[in-house]
Parts: C-alpha cells; sequence; structure tokens
C-alpha cells in the first residue's frame, strides 16, 4: 500500500518476544478500507492468539480534518465483546508516524515488557524499571531514558497491573476513552504498554488535489459558529448541563485540541496553581487535562468542588483506573475516600447499543443536530457515526459536532489520497461487518 | 512582511506544522516544518509556537512574544530546551512563496485564526 500509509504491519508474539513485518495489501485496503475495518480484520486473523490490535485510520495523520485518531481493538474484559477504543491527542497520529499502520499483539509475555516503536523499528523492551511503577512516573521514565519529552504512550499503572475490571489503557500523562478493561488486558498479558515516537513520511497519490480540498472542507468547517468556543464546558453546556461551565471556570486553565482537530475538546485545570497563570508553572503538576466529560460530570454530581473533580482525575490517571467508573461505582462521596477506593471498583458500567464503542463519547450529536428524531434513530446514528470515524481515522468527538465531515468527502479524500476506487458500497459493507 | 502568531488563540492541534511540512516535503510529515506547535511541557499544560525565520527564532508564548537573534547567545537565566536546537538546523519560513493558490499555508490552515499575516 504505497499511499496514506507505512505499508507496515506489526506483529509481536509476546510469548517469545519476536516480531515479524508484514505489508500492507492493497487488496485489504480495498475491502475494509482502514481504521477499525482492518483491526477487526486482524483481530479474527490471529483470534486463537487472544490479541490486541493497534491500528490508524486511513485518513489519520494527514490534513483532513480532526484525522486525528488511532485504535485499540480488543475484546474487552468490561462487556466480553469486541470492542474497539479510540487513541485520541497526539498519541493516535504518532501511530501511523512511527512507521506501522497496524500492530497485532498476540500471547501472553513471561514477564513484564512495554513496546518501544520508533521510525519503522519495533522492539519488545524489559519493563522492569517500570512495572510498578504508575502511568506519570512510567511516561516520565520513558520520555526520560529516550530523552524525547514528545515521546507518545500508552500505559496502564497499578489498576492494570493488579487485574482491576476497570484498568485503563491511559495516554501519556491522561485518562482515555478506555471504558472497556483493555487495561485489565494489557496487565493480563505482562504489558506495560507502548512507548511512540516516529519522523516518518506518508506519500500521497495526488498530493495537491488532496490538500485543495482539505482546506474546502476546513472552510466549510469554520462556518460553524461553535469553532468559536473551546473545552469541555462548552460541550456540557450543549447536552444540557447548563451549570458545569460555571462550577469548572475557577479552575479553567487553557483548553487544547487533538492533532488538526478544529474544537479543542481537552480542557486542563488548574488546582495547585493559579489557573490564570501564563508564564510556564514552577510546579512539576500544577493539574491534570481532561477530555471525559461523562467522568468530569460525575464527579461533580457527587458533591466534589472542580478543584477536587480535578485531583480526582488526575488520581485515576496516575493509577490507571476509569475515571466513569470510580465516580459512578465507587458509592464514595469525598476525595480521600474516592482514592481510597480504587481497588475495590465493582459493578457495571453500560457499554450503549452493540456494545462496541466507548460512551466516553456522548451519545448524541453536539452543537449540531443532524436532523435526527428519536432515541432509537440516535443510536443507530451514534454507531455508525463512531464507525466511520473510527475507519477513517477521525477524533469521535469532533465528528459528533460537524456535519460537514461526511461519508462521502472522507471516501473521495481517501481515493485521492491513495488512488483507489473506494466507494460508498465498500464502506456500507465494511460498516455492516462491524455493526453485524 | 512575516508570520504574526497569537498563542492564546493557539489550540496546540499542529494543524501549522503538518502543513508547513508538507510545503517543503510534498508529504505528510513533520520533519521539515520551520513552524511548530510547542508542547514538551504536557503536565504544566504550557503550549505555544515557535517558529524559524532567516535569522531569527520566534517564541510564541502564552505571555508573550519573544524574538531571539540566532547565533546570539541566550539568555542565561532561561532554562535550554531541547526542542530549539532541532529548530535551528531547518529552513527559515519563506512564506510559501512557491504556494501561489495559499499563501501561507499554516495561515491559510489553521482552524482558530491563531496565526496572521503581520
Amino acid at each position: 500500500m504505497e499511499y496514506l500509509s507505512t505499508d507496515k504491519i506489526l506483529v509481536i508474539d509476546l510469548n517469545t518476544a519476536q516480531v515479524e513485518e508484514d505489508e500492507l495489501d492493497e487488496s485489504l485496503v480495498e475491502e475494509k478500507i482502514g481504521g477499525i475495518g482492518i483491526t477487526k480484520y486482524l483481530y479474527d486473523k490471529y483470534i486463537e492468539d487472544d490479541p490486541i490490535v493497534i491500528g490508524t485510520g486511513l485518513l489519520s495523520g494527514t490534513t483532513y480534518p480532526a484525522s486525528a485518531s488511532g485504535q485499540i481493538t480488543a475484546k474487552s474484559p468490561v462487556n466480553g465483546k469486541l470492542s474497539h477504543c479510540p487513541v485520541i491527542y497526539k498519541a493516535g497520529v504518532e501511530i501511523k508516524y512511527s512507521g506501522f499502520d497496524y500492530i497485532v499483539v498476540k500471547g501472553n509475555s513471561p514477564s513484564p515488557v512495554y513496546l518501544w516503536i520508533h521510525d519503522g523499528v519495533a522492539d519488545v523492551a524489559d519493563a522492569a524499571d517500570v512495572w510498578g511503577k504508575d502511568v506519570w512516573e512510567s511516561t516520565d521514565a520513558l520520555r526520560k531514558f529516550v530523552g524525547d519529552d514528545l515521546l507518545q504512550t500508552m500505559m496502564i499503572g497499578p489498576a492494570g497491573e493488579n487485574g482491576s475490571d476497570y484498568a485503563q489503557v491511559c495516554y501519556n500523562h491522561w485518562t482515555s476513552p478506555d471504558r472497556f478493561g483493555f487495561g485489565k488486558l494489557f496487565g493480563s498479558k505482562n504489558l506495560k504498554g507502548f512507548a511512540f515516537r516516529g519522523m516518518g513520511l506518508i506519500e500521497i497519490a495526488e498530493p495537491e488535489d488532496y490538500v485543495e480540498r482539505s482546506l474546502e472542507i476546513l472552510k466549510e468547517v469554520k462556518e460553524n459558529s461553535f469553532i468559536e468556543q473551546k473545552g469541555l464546558g462548552q460541550i456540557l453546556y450543549a447536552l444540557g448541563e447548563e451549570d458545569v461551565k460555571e462550577w469548572m471556570d475557577p479552575v479553567t486553565h487553557r483548553h487544547s485540541a487533538d492533532y488538526f482537530t478544529p474544537y479543542a475538546s481537552n480542557t486542563a485545570l488548574f488546582f495547585d496553581e493559579d489557573p490564570g497563570r501564563l508564564e510556564e508553572s514552577k510546579k512539576d503538576e500544577p493539574g491534570v487535562l481532561v477530555s471525559d466529560v461523562y467522568a468530569l460530570l460525575g464527579f461533580k454530581n457527587i458533591g466534589l468542588s472542580a478543584a477536587d473533580a480535578g485531583r480526582a482525575l488526575k488520581a485515576c490517571a496516575k493509577y490507571g483506573i476509569d475515571p466513569f467508573a470510580v465516580a459512578h461505582l465507587s458509592g464514595k462521596t469525598t476525595l480521600d475516600e474516592i482514592k481510597d477506593s480504587f481497588d475495590s471498583i465493582h459493578g457495571t458500567v453500560e457499554i450503549p447499543g452493540s456494545g462496541l464503542f466507548s460512551p466516553w463519547c456522548p451519545t448524541q450529536p453536539i452543537f449540531n443536530d443532524f436532523d435526527l428524531s428519536g432515541e432509537d434513530e440516535t443510536m443507530a446514528w451514534w454507531e455508525r457515526r463512531q464507525a466511520v470515524s473510527m475507519i477513517f481515522g477521525i477524533q469521535p468527538i469532533f465528528s459528533l459536532m460537524c456535519p460537514e465531515l461526511t461519508e462521502e468527502n472522507m471516501l473521495e479524500l481517501a481515493s485521492i489520497g491513495t488512488d483507489l476506487d473506494l466507494t460508498q458500497e465498500t464502506l456500507d459493507a465494511v460498516i455492516d461487518d462491524l455493526l453485524g | 512582511m512575516g508570520i504574526k502568531i497569537n498563542a492564546l488563540k493557539c489550540n496546540n492541534c499542529m494543524a501549522c506544522e503538518m502543513v508547513c511540512s508538507y510545503h517543503r516535503d510534498d508529504g505528510f510529515a513533520f520533519l521539515s516544518a520551520c513552524i511548530v506547535s510547542y508542547r514538551a511541557k504536557e503536565k504544566k499544560d504550557y503550549f505555544g509556537m515557535l517558529l524559524k525565520e532567516e535569522d531569527v527564532l520566534i517564541v510564541a508564548r502564552p505571555e508573550g512574544v519573544e524574538v531571539n537573534k540566532i547565533g546570539e547567545e541566550a539568555d542565561p537565566d532561561k532554562e535550554a530546551d531541547a526542542s530549539a536546537k532541532p529548530m535551528l538546523l531547518r529552513e527559515g519560513c519563506d512564506l510559501c512563496e512557491d504556494m501561489d493558490d495559499y499563501g501561507p499555508m499554516c495561515i491559510a490552515f489553521c482552524p482558530v485564526d491563531a496565526i496572521t499575516l503581520d
């Protein structure tokens, strides 16, 4: 696969620490397009090895608006189903630029390891120095070891190592969309996580046309009034939680976006530093970056102040546990009680619809109505929209805001970029296969 | 005429970095960009932009813009930053002089208009 691709699939056997590379056949892209279309294909291919499959969308890391997302596909310890978790922030894009479109991890390691993926090279590395460390310590240690603060990680913390049902795979220092307990799955395989860094070059079949159409679509996107807004507070306001922004304003620092994403859907809360400070903080850990609207809301609804909600989210991120599960299942109402509850979280978090996609992503449109009516139509739209986002690699929350990101123009850009004839019929078939 | 950066409007999405590198490489990459998102202080949520022009390195911080003449001794009171070194090896901004349909790519693609022409 020559274009929009590294042309490489990495297959790692944790049992033997052996690493193999396969080419990404053009015919597979013609049939499955990319993202979770192909991670599901690879999961089925290696199903006897209980695989974890990491992937990127066909448009990930390009100039198509919000082409930020990667994916983790595996069998969820939470619901027992094959599920797909978005890889967000800047981590999803780094997967592709580190040299691989897809990574299949088979089997179980006899001792703790992490996978160091960099510039087309993959190492199964001894994790003895980071096993037992929390997510922040692990990410900091690997960045220091490599000497690169832009290293992107997908790591578990003590929750995953201890087999907590709601252990989460965290990205860099932050909680993630993982509602599926993939952290527990990583831990059961003695897999501490992944570190990605790369300076790859992705070629395009028709580069000038691709970039020109990307800009035309971006200009349409910028016509939306929501483009003037930023942050989780505005998203929650649009979802009907009108008092959250006022609650969090006293600790809100800045808002940031995932790769090439026009809306900043991550909000930093400063609770150990002046939130209005513009200069670099002198403190090492002034706060936390939050992407999880429902975890934040959950902590608010049990009566925490926004500062304590931030502290709870930071503690969850360090421990590597799903903050939504903590907020809803711990039964605790004070910060200290919540922090002490991580090892005793039990119960059920509902995964809506067919259970394939993470309800970290709101199950309804945001800012625009998409002409939907009724719960059934909205849920069917949401599942299709999630599938499409994770086939092409689009930031899944942004795709709920923006009608200008259409299946038609994603297919158009994919065809321009690859020189393949990717049709609506093919996309429909991939979605049917995913959704059953 | 040059590039003007408002780091407080920036949402750290790296669009400028990608399209700048595209202008150099005719492919998607980050290696050749003369404008980059400064994002090495992730835990402190401290981000802005670096722009290399022919003779100066512009550091657009949230608290203000700093223009450093390349080759001059750095301020000893400020911590050296590893991310500045590869920037100095890159070509300076040429305002995308060969991109007739766009003008400077970073301006055209910035989704929040944090980059403008000065």
